[in-house]
């Protein structure tokens, strides 16, 4: 029930006017089908082309993620604080605190590794390389490492010995490094290093496959081995460099950090590790990577500002349209203000109708958008004709295929973002009703 | 009862270097019931007295009183209200509502006024069958003959319950068949409603029924006559 008061009378009323306002809104806005139907496909198409752009890069940003959590660093990492700040060989954990956290965390896949630099030759051709040393069984249960070769087979077993009777381990090279010396799966690699007990280690590999780009250093100087392997040639058994953990629920990531590092400080102080190595330190992908934690905040914040840019452009089409239409209708306005309408409601009919055509556009915009992301663009951008092997990307490779990923959540922060601006954008024109005189206005 | 008083209105505006006034001390009482006509020639400020009285525009001095209350006085949000419960409008031009069928523009005032669909529904039904719309009420004005759109704003006038109508030459734009036509209803409704009209007209049709004539001329009230009703009203009544 609402109040009407004029002089000393008062007068109850009962009926809503607002339907009656948007019922003639929804009229008004179909008056001139042409102009309505400009404005709403430059709005409905700057939504698309701001979805295709969130899609776009959301899809990327989840590929940088995914290629650096799946393929290499997992969801955390547990160190000393020496190898983070040095590479220091020695500077390990002990492998009983890999079978302690096994126990105390059944739903967490874990997978240890070690890291050595080592000259390695092969025919002619030598080259500095990096060892990376994993655990075939857990490596897989954590990154999807051994799956990404691109020649041979991932086998990190012991491979036949030479024809001398000399004992060898299959390892998986870089691309890269690959092709710098000359090697196809199949070939003999030696390896030269200064072990951990300062003696000169070397030893026979045979190459069982090439690995695709993964991370640029690894896809140029990367050799991988078992942790077997490393251990016969690094002289060394004592504990791992790292140790990679994956989440079912990433969802749960801070909880899960929280309450494994208690447990490791529980085990160190159970356990107290030397001095030299420093503390245990566990670590989160973004925390490991700030770099691409960084880039994937700013790309948020980039695509906004285009899509508001994008949006604002588009909105100034309504901006025209709001002005022809209370050009055209200043009588009209001055007659439903002579037979009583007040100026507020005249005010809230004028903004009715961008709403309707916001909201039309927004609709539109989200289906069409979802048309192309779901339907033709499934796949992805590909871009492998130009780019093969993908690009790097703040030290991640990203795949030449590039997936459209449309979060929920951004759909509706663009619906609405539409609707907003085009509501600023009509508003001024549209606060010329509240100037209307009647007698003005029906001369 | 009076039911409307102007006193000492006056309205000047300025039109490039001159000041033009378009009223002087204008005075006039209008009783309840009156169905009385405002003649005068073109520029006589007929219409601009009219607005006045409506409270569509502003007198440069004097004040205007409807059923007692200071229009001139009231603030616009207020002023707006009162339009809309106690005055009822016919234009010159129709003013119907482009997009609203004839039985919506009937409506639309009393859904300003807030009155439940069903009531409002069937008085604009019942009002447009007084003009004779019956048929063609769920056409928009754009389907109607100029008659018929004067009647839809006569039964938009009256369907909100008014105590005055204030009709600025309705008849100006209608065939003689047409404007006697309205004229017939208008006299009617006005007899039977007990609602108060006021015209500005130089109609020598609408100037036959009227129970009043009030001439203007120059700004200023000339002549103001009382008469009987003519047989042509006596007859409709």
């Amino acid at each position: 029930m609402s109040t009407s008061t004029s002089g000393d009378s008062t007068r109850t009323t009962g009926g809503s006017r607002l339907p009656t306002l948007i019922f003639m809104a929804w009229r008004n806005i179909w008056r001139n089908p042409a102009r309505s139907g400009l404005t709403v496909a430059a709005l409905a198409g700057s939504l698309v082309l701001l979805l295709l752009y969130l899609g776009l890069v959301a899809g990327m940003t989840r590929q940088m993620v995914d290629h650096a959590t799946d393929l290499a660093l997992g969801h955390m990492q547990l160190h000393r604080q020496a190898f983070v700040d040095d590479q220091d060989l020695y500077a390990t954990l002990p492998w009983n605190t890999l079978k302690e956290l096994e126990t105390a965390f059944p739903d967490l896949s874990m997978a240890p590794r070690l890291y050595a630099s080592a000259l390695a030759s092969a025919g002619d051709a030598s080259n500095g390389v990096l060892i990376k040393a994993v655990d075939p069984q857990r490596e897989p249960r954590v990154t999807r490492l051994l799956e990404e070769v691109r020649e041979g087979t991932s086998d990190l077993g012991p491979a036949p010995p030479t024809d001398a009777g000399l004992p060898r381990h299959h390892v998986l090279i870089g691309a890269q490094l690959a092709r710098n010396m000359n090697i196809t799966p199949g070939a003999e690699l030696i390896l030269v290093t200064q072990a951990a007990d300062a003696s000169i280690g070397n030893a026979l590999y045979q190459v069982a496959g090439v690995l695709k780009p993964i991370d640029p250093a690894f896809d140029r100087q990367g050799v991988l081995m078992s942790i077997a392997a490393f251990q016969s040639l690094m002289v060394m058994d004592q504990g791992f460099h790292e140790l990679s953990f994956k989440l079912k629920d990433v969802s749960q990531l801070d909880a899960v950090q929280a309450a494994v590092a208690a447990k490791v400080q529980a085990l160190t102080a159970a356990q107290p590790l030397d001095k030299l190595g420093g503390p245990p330190l566990l670590r989160n992908w973004r925390q490991i990577a700030p770099a691409l934690a960084d880039m994937i905040s700013m790309y948020d914040g980039v695509v906004w500002v285009i899509g508001l840019i994008v949006v604002a452009l588009a909105a100034l089409g309504m901006v025209n349209t709001m002005i022809m239409a209370i050009h055209e209708r200043t009588r009209e306005f001055g007659v439903l203000r002579a037979i009583g309408m007040d100026k507020r409601w005249l005010l809230v009919m004028v903004l009715i109708e961008p709403l309707l055509l916001a909201l039309i556009s927004a609709v539109l915009g989200v289906v069409a958008a979802l048309v192309l992301i779901k339907g033709l663009l499934k796949d992805g951008i590909d871009l492998s004709a130009s780019m093969p092997d993908g690009f790097d990307m703040v030290g991640i490779v990203i795949d030449p295929l590039m997936p459209m990923q449309l979060e929920p959540m951004h759909v509706i922060y663009a619906a609405l973002l539409v609707i907003a601006i085009t509501m600023i954008a009509a508003l001024l024109p549209s606060w010329r009703v509240m100037r209307v005189k009647p007698a003005e206005s029906m001369r | 009862m009076q039911l409307l008083q102007v006193q000492g209105i006056g309205k000047r505006y300025r039109q490039g270097e001159l000041e033009v006034r378009a009223l002087a001390d204008v005075e006039l009482t209008v009783t309840e019931g009156e169905f009385a006509a405002l003649v005068g020639p073109s520029g006589s400020g007929k219409t601009t007295l009219l607005n006045i009285i409506g409270g569509l525009d502003a007198p440069s001095e004097g004040k205007v009183l409807v059923n007692g209350k200071e229009i001139t006085a009231m603030p616009e949000a207020v002023l707006s209200s009162f339009r809309l419960f106690e005055l009822g409008f016919i234009f010159q031009a129709y003013n119907l509502v482009a997009v609203l069928t004839a039985l919506e523009n009937v409506e639309l005032v009393m859904v300003l006024q807030g009155r439940p669909e069903r009531e409002r529904r069937e008085r604009a039904r019942h009002y447009l069958e007084l003009v004779g719309l019956g048929k063609v009420m769920d056409r928009r004005p754009s389907a109607l003959s100029g008659g018929q759109q004067q009647r839809v704003a006569v039964a938009r006038a009256l369907a909100a319950g008014p105590r005055l109508v204030l009709a600025d030459e309705p008849t100006a734009n209608l065939d003689s068949e047409n404007a006697t036509a309205l004229l017939d209803i208008m006299y009617k409704l006005s007899k039977e409603e007990k609602t108060t009209f006021l015209f500005s007209t130089h109609d020598a049709r609408v100037m036959e029924r009227a129970q009043r004539i009030i001439t203007l001329r120059d700004g200023r009230i000339e002549s103001d006559e009382r008469r009987e009703q003519s047989s042509h009203a006596r007859a409709l009544a």
